[in-house]
């Protein structure tokens, strides 16, 4: 190893730390501690030693706001894995316009949250909305969508779904782009079939790509806040209440700063939890 | 062959009505006064208006909205480069102790929402005066950890003979930084800044808490005013808010279109290599 290069390093390094200390890594630090307190943000707050985490066990709000969440993360991440990867093997080939399908696929993926929401709150109305007039001339429907609790948390997932599959069809595409033409052509020569040739040379040769587009849907999933606040605000009843909605309630709703940061705490070992899960699935080697 | 063919075609024409027709709906129900939109059954072809437009832009700041995320988006993602870059470089090519460990605190706060530490954070933004203004914005915006993080895995992957080559010819850190690595990861830093400016274009908890004049609100928080559903006020209309939310996909549409090439091959290389 070369010598120590510490004071060019501190020269290059210092401006971006001393922000990220004092607006990142110092605030998040502050949350852990504000955990352990009794702070209601109007009021003193007072030691609450460990009182705030044994809440969690016993809050029904948080159970259900984590069963919303696993569940919001079954009902986005298989669609946002598979269909991603099956729409960039299609816009893969040889196709006219194909440039063009993949430019507006990823539009959603670069709209204000609160556009996407007032977009699909059209779609979804009940009496008025276009989604059940067509569901209505195929003799379905009508469909309650954001405002019946059966349907209003699949309704937001189809809405991340259309949101970011353009997204992870794109680094679909980059990898099946890397994957070298002549293992295909080997592969037809031995008499494999396009299936076969998918299953044991693509599939193989994308898993770096499927393990971090998994990673990247678990944050953005089980994070998910913005969508759901500006379509439903977790309603109805508790339908949509996720784990970071239901934060966002504690902590800037009823003023409970201190269990606010607990539940932050929680949510982020869950997400950890998943991401290890995920790291181990594909046990990647490099 | 030719059937195959023609059901590519089909699905493909299929996956861009799934993505398009959200759009399309939305502005061609915005282009018909109120009574028309809730009309039954929907028209597709009816006379058009441009009313629930000029509504918007009479009523609210919107141009005002637009041009505060223009500055804060800009500025932001300029911040975000100018601090990440020199950063990542000591994190990718220089030996210094600590660096594992300060490179991992960083890396770990990509999985800590900021819902996590927004107590704190306004809090401390009250604490320095910054609060209700644009540098509350883009200071915490600088501290990004996406873009140390990809910048980090390309400035590693340059090969070490470029460097020494340099070295030896007596270039000093801060040139063989400015002239020879800069240049080299191109296609990162444009990644960076594309990532960085939908991220901040987009951003929305943190302004809505952040800032507390309606002038100075960036588009994505005063565009929230418009949302029905669930959210709705007793003067909900769909016609303004479809047309507020149209005018917002024309901005965001265009930068992606501009900077689209490099978008496509930043994520891809941010993905591959990062």
């Amino acid at each position: 190893m070369a010598k120590s290069q510490w004071k060019v390093a501190a020269v290059f390094l210092l401006p971006y730390l001393l922000v990220f200390l004092v607006f990142r890594f110092g605030p998040t630090i502050a949350g852990l501690f504000i955990g352990v307190l009794d702070w209601n943000i109007v009021g003193e707050a007072s030691f609450a030693g460990l009182d705030n985490f044994r809440k969690l066990f016993v809050d029904p709000y948080f159970t259900v706001s984590l069963k919303n969440t696993l569940l919001f993360l079954l009902f986005t991440l298989p669609p946002l894995v598979v269909f991603s990867l099956l729409i960039a093997v299609l816009l893969n080939q040889r196709l006219r316009l194909r440039n063009a399908v993949r430019t507006v696929s990823i539009i959603p993926y670069v709209l204000i949250p609160a556009v996407v929401g007032i977009i699909w709150n059209w779609l979804y109305e009940n009496n008025f909305g276009i989604i059940n007039y067509y569901l209505k001339a195929i003799g379905l429907g009508p469909v309650e969508w954001l405002t019946s609790e059966k349907w209003a948390l699949i309704s937001i997932a189809i809405v991340t779904v259309w949101s970011y599959l353009g997204y992870n069809m794109i680094l679909y595409l980059a990898g099946l782009q890397d994957i070298p033409g002549d293992l295909y052509e080997a592969a037809r020569i031995d008499g494999a079939t396009g299936v076969q040739a998918f299953l044991h040379i693509t599939l193989p040769l994308l898993k770096p790509i499927t393990s971090m587009i998994v990673t990247l849907t678990l944050i953005n999933t089980i994070q998910i806040f913005d969508q759901i606040f500006v379509m439903t605000n977790g309603g109805p009843g508790t339908a949509t209440l996720t784990l970071v909605q239901y934060l966002y309630g504690v902590a800037f709703q009823n003023y409970d700063l201190g269990y606010g940061s607990v539940l932050g705490l929680a949510t982020v070992l869950i997400l950890i939890v998943f991401v290890r899960i995920q790291s181990r699935l594909f046990r990647l080697d490099d | 062959m030719n059937v195959k063919k023609t059901v590519a075609y089909i699905v493909m024409a299929l996956i861009a009505v799934i993505f398009l027709f959200p759009l399309l709906w939305s502005l061609v129900s915005s282009l018909k006064p109120e009574a028309k939109i809730m009309s039954y059954p929907p028209k597709w072809i009816d006379r058009f208006t441009l009313i629930n437009y000029e509504t918007v832009l009479d009523k609210y700041p919107y141009l005002g909205w637009m041009g505060n995320s223009i500055i804060i988006t800009v500025l932001s993602t300029i911040v975000v480069l100018v601090l990440a870059a020199p950063a990542a470089y000591a994190f990718g090519r220089l030996q210094f102790r600590g660096k594992k460990v300060i490179f991992s605190a960083i890396v770990s706060m990509l999985l800590v929402p900021i819902q996590a530490y927004i107590v704190p954070l306004f809090l401390l933004v009250s604490e320095l005066g910054i609060y209700n203004t644009f540098a509350a914005l883009i200071l915490v915006a600088g501290a990004n950890v996406t873009s140390v993080f990809i910048l980090t895995s390309f400035f590693r992957g340059i090969p070490k003979e470029l460097e020494e080559a340099a070295r030896i010819d007596g270039c000093s850190d801060y040139r063989i930084f400015g002239q020879i690595m800069l240049p080299l990861i191109k296609p990162a830093l444009s990644t960076v800044t594309i990532l960085t400016f939908i991220a901040n274009w987009n951003n929305f908890l943190w302004p809505m808490v952040a800032i507390r004049d309606n002038a100075l609100k960036p588009l994505t928080v005063g565009i929230a005013q418009f949302l029905g559903g669930a959210n709705s006020t007793a003067q909900f209309q769909y016609g303004t808010s479809l047309a507020a939310a149209c005018m917002a996909i024309i901005p965001s549409v265009i930068v992606f279109l501009l900077l689209q090439r490099y978008f496509v091959e930043g994520i891809t290389n941010s993905g591959i290599k990062g």
